[in-house]
C-alpha cells in the first residue's frame, strides 16, 4: 500500500511563507504518521524537520496537525485516512521549521500556575493519601504536555496570553490534591481574565487530548473555584 | 511574575449560569404549555383565564409567582443571552472593549429593571 502525505514545509532562512510538498510513502496497517515522517526523512528528504522521541504517546513531542486536527504523530495511523493526508506544524504556535513549533509560550503558561506540590511540611515521612483523595485529581494527572489542546483552543488562538487548557488543568490537578497547600498561590493566576475566565467552554481541547484528561471539565471546575474565591474575597479582602 | 487583576467575570458568569438553567427548564415548559398545549386544546378552555392568572401572578403570596416568572423567565435569560453576545463579539474579533460590556450587560439590566417595574405596576394595581 502507498499513501501521499502533503507536508507543509517552512525554512525560515529561505522561505517567505510555508508551502506544501507531496511525498508518497509505503505503508501498512501499522504505519503511523510518525513512521511515515521518519521514512521520508531517512529515504526521501533528510532536510525534513520534526520532533519525536518515545513513539508511544508518552513524551508528547510529536504533535502535528493532521488534516487540520491536532494529533500525536505516533498515535495516528495512515490506515484511518482514505485520501491524501496533510501534515502541518501545530496551529496557534509560531513555526520554527517545517513541523517544529515554538512551544515556549506554552511552557511559560505552565510555569505560571506552579504545577508542582507545594507543601511546607518538612518532616521526612510520606504524605499519605486515601484512594478517595487520589480519585479527586487522578483523572487530571496524566498530562504529557503535548500542547494539542492549545492548538485546538480558539481562545488561545485569539489571545496567546490566555493560560490555556493544560496549564489550567494542571492548576486544578494540584489544587485538588490533599497533600498540596499551594492553592492560595495559584488562585490569583486563575482569577484573572487570562485565567479560567478566558475559556468559553468550546470543549475541543477535550476532544483532541490524547490522554483523555478532559481539560474543559477541569477549567470549568476552576471557574467554580474562582467564583467561590471571588465571593470569599468580598467578605475577606 | 506579576499578579493579574481579579476578573469581574464571576458575576456575569453566575448570572449566565442561572439564566442557562432557566433557559433549559422554565422556558421550554412555558413554550410547551402556552405556545403548544393550549393552542392545541390540550388544556381546559379557561386555563389561561385572565382574572385567574392575574390573581396567581400578582395577588397570591404577595405576587411571588409573578416575581419568579419575571426573574426566571426574563431577567436571568436576558443576562444569559447577552453574556453569549458579549463573548461572541470577542470571538468575531469585534474589539469593543469596555463599551461592549456596558452595551451587553447594560441592556440586560435595563430590560430587567423594566420587567420588574411592570411586575411592580401589576402588584400595586391588584
Ligand atoms: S491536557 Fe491533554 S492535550 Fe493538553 S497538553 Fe495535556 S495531554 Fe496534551
Ligand atoms: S513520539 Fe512521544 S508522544 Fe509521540
Amino acid at each position: 500500500m502507498q499513501k501521499t502525505l502533503v507536508i507543509q514545509r517552512y525554512n525560515p532562512e529561505q522561505d517567505h511563507k510555508p508551502h506544501p510538498q507531496h511525498f508518497t510513502v509505503p505503508c501498512d496497517d501499522s504505519t503511523s504518521v510518525l513512521d511515515a515522517l521518519l521514512y521520508i526523512q531517512q529515504q526521501l528528504d533528510p532536510t525534513l524537520a520534526f520532533r519525536w522521541s518515545c513513539r508511544m504517546a508518552i513524551c508528547g513531542s510529536c504533535g502535528v496537525m493532521v488534516n487540520g486536527i491536532p494529533k500525536l504523530g505516533c498515535k495516528t495511523f495512515l490506515r484511518d485516512y482514505k485520501d491524501d493526508i496533510t501534515v502541518e506544524a501545530l496551529a496557534h504556535f509560531a513555526t520554527e521549521k517545517d513541523l517544529i513549533s515554538d512551544m515556549s509560550v506554552f511552557l511559560t503558561h505552565l510555569q505560571a500556575v506552579k504545577p508542582y506540590l507545594i507543601n511546607h511540611d518538612t518532616r521526612p515521612q510520606p504524605h499519605q493519601q486515601t484512594p478517595k483523595q487520589l480519585a479527586k485529581y487522578a483523572k487530571f494527572s496524566n498530562c504529557i504536555n503535548c500542547g494539542l489542546c492549545y492548538s485546538a483552543c480558539p481562545q488561545f488562538g485569539l489571545n496567546p496570553a490566555f493560560l490555556g487548557p493544560a496549564a489550567l488543568t494542571l492548576a486544578q490537578r494540584y489544587n485538588l490534591d490533599s497533600r498540596d497547600q499551594g492553592k492560595a498561590q495559584r488562585m490569583p493566576q486563575l482569577n484573572g481574565k487570562n485565567g479560567v475566565w478566558g475559556c468559553t467552554f468550546v470543549g475541543f481541547c477535550s476532544d483532541v487530548c490524547p490522554k483523555q484528561l478532559d481539560p474543559a471539565a477541569a477549567v470549568n471546575q476552576g471557574k467554580v473555584a474562582s467564583a467561590a474565591d471571588f465571593v470569599i474575597g468580598i467578605f475577606k479582602p | 511574575m506579576t499578579q493579574p487583576t481579579r476578573s469581574d467575570e464571576p458575576i456575569w458568569w453566575a448570572l449566565f449560569s442561572a439564566g442557562g438553567v432557566c433557559f433549559a427548564v422554565l422556558i421550554p415548559g412555558l413554550i410547551l404549555t402556552l405556545a403548544i398545549a393550549y393552542p392545541l386544546g390540550l388544556l381546559p378552555e379557561n386555563a389561561l383565564d385572565y382574572a385567574q392568572i392575574r390573581q396567581w401572578l400578582f395577588s397570591d403570596y404577595w405576587g411571588l409567582a409573578g416575581l419568579v416568572l419575571v426573574g426566571a423567565g426574563l431577567c436571568l435569560p436576558l443576562f444569559h443571552a447577552m453574556h453569549r453576545v458579549h463573548h461572541g463579539m470577542h470571538d468575531l474579533m469585534l474589539r469593543a472593549g469596555g463599551w461592549g460590556k456596558v452595551l451587553c450587560y447594560g441592556s440586560a439590566s435595563l430590560l430587567s429593571v423594566l420587567a420588574l417595574y411592570f411586575w411592580y405596576l401589576g402588584l400595586s394595581a391588584s
